[in-house]
């Protein structure tokens, strides 16, 4: 128990925070454009991940050159997210559009059977059990000295999920969908009525939401090594946990909240043991939100009206 | 420029339009009053696409809107400040003040006509940075009308620009709509505030229980009895 094994778990919780985050992004996204939580967005990852599987089998990229690895993640990720956000859009179009007036508690428990269904292509897609993902990249420890450990694996993840973050967040502030999809959480009515066309607006968010989501799916399974039909519950319940504690709505929360629980999740499985992470996860949201209850980065008063 | 032709619009079974008609010139300030509940706000809403009409027919330069989408008739040149200011609460004054001229493609010229609204309301000339959110409801009113006039709109529809204002800010809001006139843009006035808008239009029309029962010129409407006992207050 040395300072080096408390900074490699920070590492761990690094990298494991900005996958999480990254998930989390989609639920903020399309919570804080239209009110939804989108509980299909975990299983819409799992998809990303069967069809990232797919590709990489079909590629042969098991046994491709460096070069050609590289190029092969790049096409993964584009692929999967390109994948994910037009599957998400559909589903916005098909099942959510039609409930936009209707009781929120109708298109949320669509979204629990579109889960479901997911769930059901995937088992169709992978089969039953947990299907390994071949190592794609070298194992070699890119820090210097015996100690920490900081993979190629770790890198991807981080030379993946920053850029995307920042693109995200300059999209958001400076652009003008940005503009407008900010105008859209705030008042829709009010943003059509200064001739914003809001369904197309919810259209960019659910694909924008969607297509980080595939991104993730590609990183997951590279970076996890292993996928499963089932897997999209419990990655999807933890990134809705990291929306939830930044504050969802927020996507700089998002951010936060997916860094807090995966600093959470490494830290306890190093010191408590692994059995208890989920426990320890969960007891630390509801202490945070007991104060909190906007989350960490939420919004805490209504505004002036 | 603007032909409603006995439109019916509602809720659900509610029917909050039973059959309006009413016509603006080019140019022209027309006034709606009516109590609460009337249907005024509803009858704008109809207007821009945002409630549905369910017969009758809105024609604007001749051509038919009805069942457009509110985004596709804003495009078309109909600008509508709606009732409660409803300013983005948190983007900046000069974001809101942007996303009122976004159906625009002319940056630059954009750019003059926020310097232009900051000309007619200083104050939100000094708080750009600031979050709409902030600003006192006079200011959001000024932001409201400046966000509308940004997007150049030939009708603008202006729902209750007075309403739980301080006077000198009415008296402020209502200088500038007495002066789009003058810059051709025709406007049409929602006020519970009867007596000041039928001063400022040309035209003005009574709406009751979603029917129009009465119209006529500013001044003959200000001087009927019916008008005077319902709306003016003077029994």
């Amino acid at each position: 128990m040395s300072v080096q094994f408390f900074l490699q778990q920070c590492l761990i919780g690094l990298t494991n925070g900005a996958l999480v985050a990254l998930v989390a992004l989609g639920y903020t996204m399309v919570y804080g454009i239209i009110g939804l939580i989108n509980f299909a967005h975990g299983d819409l990852i799992m998809l990303g991940a069967c069809l990232a599987l797919s590709l990489v089998t079909a590629l042969g990229l098991a046994t491709a050159g460096p070069t050609a690895t590289w190029l092969g993640i790049a096409l993964l990720i584009v692929a999967c997210g390109l994948f994910c956000g037009t599957l998400n859009v559909c589903v916005d179009r098909i099942v959510y559009k039609p409930l936009r007036n209707a009781p929120k508690l109708a298109p949320l428990v669509s979204a629990i059977g579109v889960s479901f269904i997911f769930m059901n292509i995937g088992l169709f897609w992978i089969g039953p059990s947990d299907r390994s993902f071949p190592e794609l990249l070298p194992s070699t420890n890119l820090l210097p000295g015996e100690g920490l450990q900081f993979t190629w694996k770790d890198l991807l993840v981080l030379v993946v999920v920053v850029p995307l973050m920042l693109g995200l967040s300059l999209l958001v502030k400076t652009t003008r969908l940005g503009r407008a999809m900010r105008a859209v959480s705030q008042d829709p009515t009010a943003a059509a009525l200064v001739g914003v066309d809001v369904d197309r607006v919810i259209a960019a968010t659910f694909f924008i939401g969607g297509a980080l989501g595939g991104a993730a799916s590609v990183i997951y399974g590279l970076y996890i090594n292993t996928i499963g039909f089932q897997m999209g519950f419990q990655n999807g319940l933890y990134a809705f946990t990291a929306a939830v504690l930044g504050g969802i709505g927020s996507i700089p929360g998002a951010v936060v909240g997916g860094l807090v629980i995966g600093f959470v999740r490494s830290l306890s499985s190093a010191y408590v043991g692994e059995r208890w992470t989920g426990a320890i996860v969960f007891a630390i949201l509801i202490v945070i939100l007991v104060f909190r209850p906007e989350g960490l980065l939420g919004r805490r008063t209504k505004e002036k009206v | 420029m603007l032909e409603v032709e006995n439109i019916e619009a509602g809720y659900g079974p509610i029917r909050a339009l039973d059959g309006v008609s009413l016509h603006v010139a080019a140019g022209e300030l027309v006034a709606i009053i009516g109590a609460n509940g009337a249907g005024k706000t509803t009858l704008l809403m109809a207007i821009s696409g945002v409630v549905p009409i369910r017969s009758g027919q809105v024609r604007f330069e001749g051509r038919p809107v009805t069942g457009l989408a509110p985004h596709e008739i804003v495009r078309l040149g109909i600008g509508h400040s709606p009732e409660g200011r409803r300013i983005f609460p948190r983007l900046s004054v000069r974001e809101n003040l942007e996303l009122g001229g976004f159906t625009r493609s002319d940056r630059a010229e954009m750019r003059r006509d926020i310097d232009e609204v900051c000309g007619l309301f200083p104050v939100l000339g000094s708080r750009m940075g600031q979050m709409g959110g902030t600003l006192s409801g006079g200011e959001q009113q000024m932001l409201a009308l400046g966000r509308a006039l940004v997007g150049r709109p030939r009708l603008l529809l202006l729902d209750e620009p007075s309403l739980g204002l301080a006077p000198l800010v009415v008296a402020k809001i209502f200088e500038v709509i007495a002066g789009l006139s003058a810059r051709g843009i025709a406007v049409v006035l929602v006020e519970q505030n009867a007596r000041a808008a039928l001063k400022l239009a040309s035209r003005g029309y009574v709406l009751e229980t979603g029917r129009i029962t009465l119209s006529g010129s500013g001044t003959e409407l200000a001087h009927d009895h019916r008008v005077r006992d319902a709306y003016l207050g003077e029994g």
